[in-house]
């Protein structure tokens, strides 16, 4: 109206978000985009690093003695980051990749605020079974799996709301001992799958593989393994 | 961050001590709520310690690429609360004595200075709006409902502030 220069709007909407005034369902939209488009994400992150230097002039407050105990005992117990790596090794450096992709699956989640899905196979010989949790690097599991190996059946739910990000395919990944991804197949957000595990892949689904889910073009990956970003891993144990 | 990348917690521990008072003073302005700031800044070493290999020095200080985490978390929880959550009047609590400053700190001494220089250049208003902004991290609609202003000339003023900071910052 005024005739002043503005910014452009994707640039803008990635100030915003650096700055935070967002709502919630505008900040998991903004996470989202930027898993999906490496420049409007390069834009937020520039839009941090020049809004970032205010920080230093927020009054410290030193956090009480206790805490650094808990985050000490939370460190053993968290091997995600180790196994982060070995999936980031596999799946080929890529701009962005993990954290955005996951932190637009957990917004979405958050924002969903859905109760978590509890899968419970039943008449399940007990102990035969393994589970896993695929987390992202933060937040809640985005799928649960679970395993029956006497039925070589695997019941994979997304806890993804659904609907979320229809631009792109959660692939669903079994990384064997071998470390050598093998495609299960696509999950639609907020479904449940039931997977058979014929021929050679079944004695690969034990305790200790890893599970991945990455976020793919429509249809999946059309290479030998993940093409984007990984947004959640979990390793199979018994229950 | 080579030595955390490495799994050593004594340099994450050092980092700990350098960091933590400032970045609980940044979740605390955020949330006003001792617990919750404790439980984000937990999240926030946490995250430091798996994400330490993303760290990129070309790109940011370390203090400034931990301060965003920090407020990026802070804020998730903040929304979490509500579409119109906005801090709460901040809790009387004690100042930090100012802990011997780290080099990671000292660092970006430059950066601040050159924000504070282009933030002083907007007029008063705009500035302060696009502080309140940032330290408190509310909604559009919060600052709105704060300054009693309409949505849309309280984003407009800081669109337009933003705009004249970046111009200012490149210069």
């Amino acid at each position: 109206m005024s005739g002043e220069p503005e910014l452009p709007e994707s640039e803008a909407l990635a100030a915003e978000h650096a700055l935070g005034v967002l709502t919630e369902r505008e900040r998991a939209a903004v996470e989202a985009r930027m898993a999906a488009d490496p420049r409007f994400a390069a834009e937020v992150e520039a839009w941090r690093a020049r809004l970032a230097p205010l920080a230093g002039e927020v009054a410290p407050i030193a956090p009480p003695e206790s805490l650094w105990r808990r985050i000490e005992r939370a460190l053993p117990a968290n091997d995600d980051g180790r196994l982060m790596r070995a999936v980031r090794v596999w799946r080929g450096a890529a701009f962005g990749g993990f954290a955005l992709a996951a932190a637009s699956l957990v917004a979405a989640v958050v924002v969903a605020g859905r109760p978590p899905v509890v899968v419970a196979p039943s008449a399940a010989p007990a102990g035969a079974l393994l589970n896993a949790s695929l987390k992202g690097e933060t937040g809640p599991p985005l799928f649960v799996v679970a395993y029956d190996p006497d039925r070589k059946a695997l019941i994979i739910t997304s806890l993804v709301p659904p609907g979320t990000d229809p631009a792109h395919a959660h692939q669903l990944w079994l990384i064997p001992a071998d470390k050598k991804p093998r495609s299960l197949g696509i999950i639609e957000p907020g479904t449940s799958r039931r997977l058979t595990m014929a021929g050679p892949l079944a004695p690969m689904v034990s305790e200790g593989a890893s599970l991945a889910v990455s976020v793919e073009p429509p249809g999946g990956s059309t290479q030998d393994g993940p093409s984007g970003p990984v947004a959640a891993v979990g390793q199979l144990s018994k229950i | 961050m080579s030595r955390i990348v490495a799994g050593d917690r004594a340099a994450l521990r050092s980092l700990y001590d350098a960091t933590s008072a400032k970045l609980f003073g940044v979740c605390f302005r955020i949330l006003s709520n001792r617990d919750e700031s404790e439980d984000v800044l937990q999240e926030v070493y946490l995250t430091i310690w798996r994400r330490a290999d993303r760290f990129e020095a070309a790109r940011a200080s370390v203090m400034a690429w931990m301060a965003t985490i920090a407020r990026n978390r802070a804020i998730d929880r903040l929304r979490a609360r509500g579409p119109l959550a906005y801090a709460e009047p901040v809790e009387a609590v004690d100042a930090a004595d100012p802990a011997p400053l780290a080099s990671a700190v000292l660092e970006q001494a430059q950066d601040e200075a050159a924000l504070r220089r282009c933030l002083g250049e907007l007029d008063a208003r705009t500035a302060t709006v696009i502080r309140t902004a940032f330290f408190d991290g509310v909604t559009y609609e919060a600052l709105a409902k704060r300054l009693d202003a309409p949505l849309g000339t309280v984003k407009s003023w800081i669109r337009r502030g933003l705009l004249r900071l970046k111009g200012c910052l490149e210069s």
